[in-house]
């Protein structure tokens, strides 16, 4: 019935809420005893007493907004996950200012704590900045940076084609392996059967799990595993491809308009058929715009690589640079930012011209 | 049995006014807990124009889809009776079986469900998709005959000469025109239509139901049609049901619908709106 989907969902959002406000009390809880205690280097290295400490914070926090939800007091919690029907704020709360409620002061504590953690954690020191010495010393960089030693010009450009066809081939490689995915990992297709939505939530959950693994990760791996240069970094650029490619590709899939596939599904057309005819006309054209930034992205991402043992011209900035040759680090950068702005460009154009 | 006795058995059995389709109590339940359907009883004569009318909400897109199996219904009989004569429950059809009933039962929508990018053409060779095999279709190889098929129906609803258009660059009359020759490229015994004029201005409108009755009079088509101007079903039906809630509440000539029947279909205090 439609009231119990209703209580079931008001139920998951009540279990949200509730979680979210243990966590945000443990945060702010733990934070005040390091500021209180002040614990030695050994003490917060103890992962698991301090995990267990968390917990303990956590679960105090739990029932403390157990507590104040009965009493229908809206914690910061409430404020994010309750039913949109709700939330419906009465004349007298839109004006009441955000520190004289609960969750206000709930939010404003994170926000200041957050930023005081911040401080401390990234040890921020202005007058490092302001010291004589050290200030002529980036200074005298930046200037040989600035006058580029252009003998190398040659090979730099050598490379940058290098990394332009290292994005290419992992974008070529990408894309059929990606369009046959997106339809297998989008909700609208597979959501019909239990099979299918099995097949959907396996793929997702892989390619969720693959796409959080960073490409700089996928190419140490890879330099590994194949050798240093272009081919791993090649590799390491397709992995991270197919998913993104994948997961963007599907989002398009899911958002395609139903009355296409009825018209095809109303012909006796099959499964392939009405994917074919009804879906794929409708998302062939975010594909190209998006598969084209994403070549352009790749450009950037295939530099970085180089860093790690992915070839092309990051490998050979990576050189230059361990030796503090700047003048010939400065061409490195040149190159890369021309080349850069002219895909930039380039994939702006495309896109624009396909919309 | 002899040739001619099979022959005149099965001209016996489609006689028109025969029951090409005898739905039985029939229920449709959303997941979510809607009862769109509640048990739905009548009888649909071979060449027949039927149209069913009722408030949005009222069931009547459900019942349609329930019948060519685009939806499911979740219970009753769906009995259809082909030329041969013979008898089949499109309730209880399941898998490649569905695909086939959808073949039999063309159907035309109010948004006329286009694919807009696609040429005319192609929009209604896709009325031959059931009987082309995927790898076929999807590398554009159809059969000279469905070729011909698709083009002749182009002509019969009169835009032969725009064959080649994109069907997004079509006004919304011409689309559904196109729509209608994909459905007859199915060869269908029954076509569906909802609500297929509820999108399209006034005057165009007439054309399309033009259309339509020329369909159902010179190939003898039985159409089963949504409406929701009453002066339109008077102009076209032979006869009418009408859905309140899920349940039938009215079955008859189109001529008998008075006052009262009227704001017992409608609710009270509704008014009829005339379109001309």
């Amino acid at each position: 019935m439609a009231s119990a989907e209703v209580l079931v969902s008001s139920g998951g959002a009540k279990f949200r809420q509730t979680v979210f406000d243990a966590v945000v009390f443990s945060y702010l809880a733990i934070f005040s005893v390091v500021a209180v205690v002040r614990p030695s280097e050994e003490q917060l290295l103890n992962l698991g007493e301090n995990a267990s400490l968390f917990g303990a914070f956590a679960v105090i926090g739990a029932i403390l907004s157990v507590i104040l939800q009965h009493k229908n007091i809206k914690t910061l919690g409430w404020m994010i996950y309750a039913p949109p029907h709700l939330k419906q704020r009465s004349q007298d709360e839109l004006v009441a200012p955000m520190h004289k409620s609960l969750w206000g002061i709930q939010l404003i504590l994170a926000v200041v704590v957050t930023t005081l953690v911040g401080f401390v954690m990234t040890k921020i020191d202005v007058l490092q900045l302001l010291e004589a010495e050290r200030f002529w010393h980036a200074m005298r960089l930046f200037a040989e940076l600035a006058s580029p030693n252009l003998e190398i010009l040659p090979k730099a450009v050598m490379k940058i084609i290098e990394t332009i066809y290292i994005a290419f081939m992992a974008t070529a490689i990408a894309v059929p392996v990606a369009f046959v995915l997106s339809f297998l990992m989008a909700r609208n297709i597979m959501g019909n059967s239990r099979a299918g939505f099995g097949v959907y939530f396996a793929l997702r959950t892989i390619f969720n799990v693959s796409r959080s693994i960073e490409p700089v990760l996928w190419a140490i791996i890879f330099s590994i595993w194949a050798t240093f240069g272009p081919f791993a970094g090649m590799l390491a650029l397709t992995v991270h491809s197919i998913a993104s490619l994948a997961k963007q590709y599907s989002e398009y899939v899911e958002s395609v308009e139903d009355g296409p596939i009825e018209g095809i599904e109303s012909t006796g057309a099959g499964r392939l058929q009405t994917v074919w005819f009804a879906v794929v006309p409708q998302v062939v054209l975010p594909y190209i715009s998006y598969t084209v930034y994403r070549w352009d992205t790749n450009v950037r991402m295939a530099t970085i690589l180089g860093f790690v043992g992915g070839g092309g011209i990051g490998t050979m900035l990576m050189e230059y640079q361990g030796q503090a040759k700047w003048p010939e680090v400065g061409c490195i950068i040149l190159v890369i930012a021309t080349v850069v702005w002219i895909m930039d460009t380039f994939s702006a154009h495309v896109r624009a011209a396909i919309k | 049995m002899s040739a001619s006795a099979k022959d005149s058995q099965s001209r016996s059995a489609v006689s028109a006014g025969s029951h090409i389709l005898q739905v039985r109590n029939l229920q449709k339940t959303y997941p979510n807990g809607t009862r769109a359907l509640r048990g739905v009883s009548f009888d649909v004569k071979r060449g027949e124009f039927l149209v069913v009318i009722g408030l949005s909400g009222s069931g009547k897109s459900t019942m349609l889809r329930c019948l060519n199996r685009l939806h499911h219904p979740t219970g009753g009989e769906v009995l259809y009776t082909d030329r041969q004569g013979q008898q089949l429950d499109l309730a209880k059809c399941e898998g490649e079986q569905i695909l086939e009933v959808r073949r039999r039962i063309g159907m035309i929508f109010q948004h006329f469900n286009l694919i807009p990018r696609h040429s005319v053409l192609e929009n209604v060779l896709y009325g031959s998709l059931g009987r082309t095999s995927s790898l076929k279709s999807i590398l554009g190889m159809y059969s000279a005959e469905d070729k011909a098929k698709a083009m002749n129906f182009l002509n019969l609803v009169g835009i032969g000469e725009k064959a080649h258009f994109r069907a997004a660059q079509l006004s919304g009359g011409q689309q559904q025109r196109v729509a209608i020759a994909r459905a007859l490229t199915q060869s269908p015994d029954i076509l569906l239509a909802d609500e297929p004029v509820a999108s399209l201005d006034p005057a165009t409108c007439h054309v399309v139901m033009d259309y339509l009755k020329r369909v159902n009079q010179e190939l003898g088509l039985t159409i089963i049609c949504n409406l929701h101007f009453l002066s339109l079903v008077r102009q076209y039906a032979t006869r009418v049901i009408a859905l309140k809630g899920g349940e039938l509440v009215y079955e008859g000539s189109p001529a008998d619908i008075d006052e009262a029947w009227f704001s017992r279909i409608y609710g009270e205090g509704a008014k009829e709106v005339h379109i001309n």
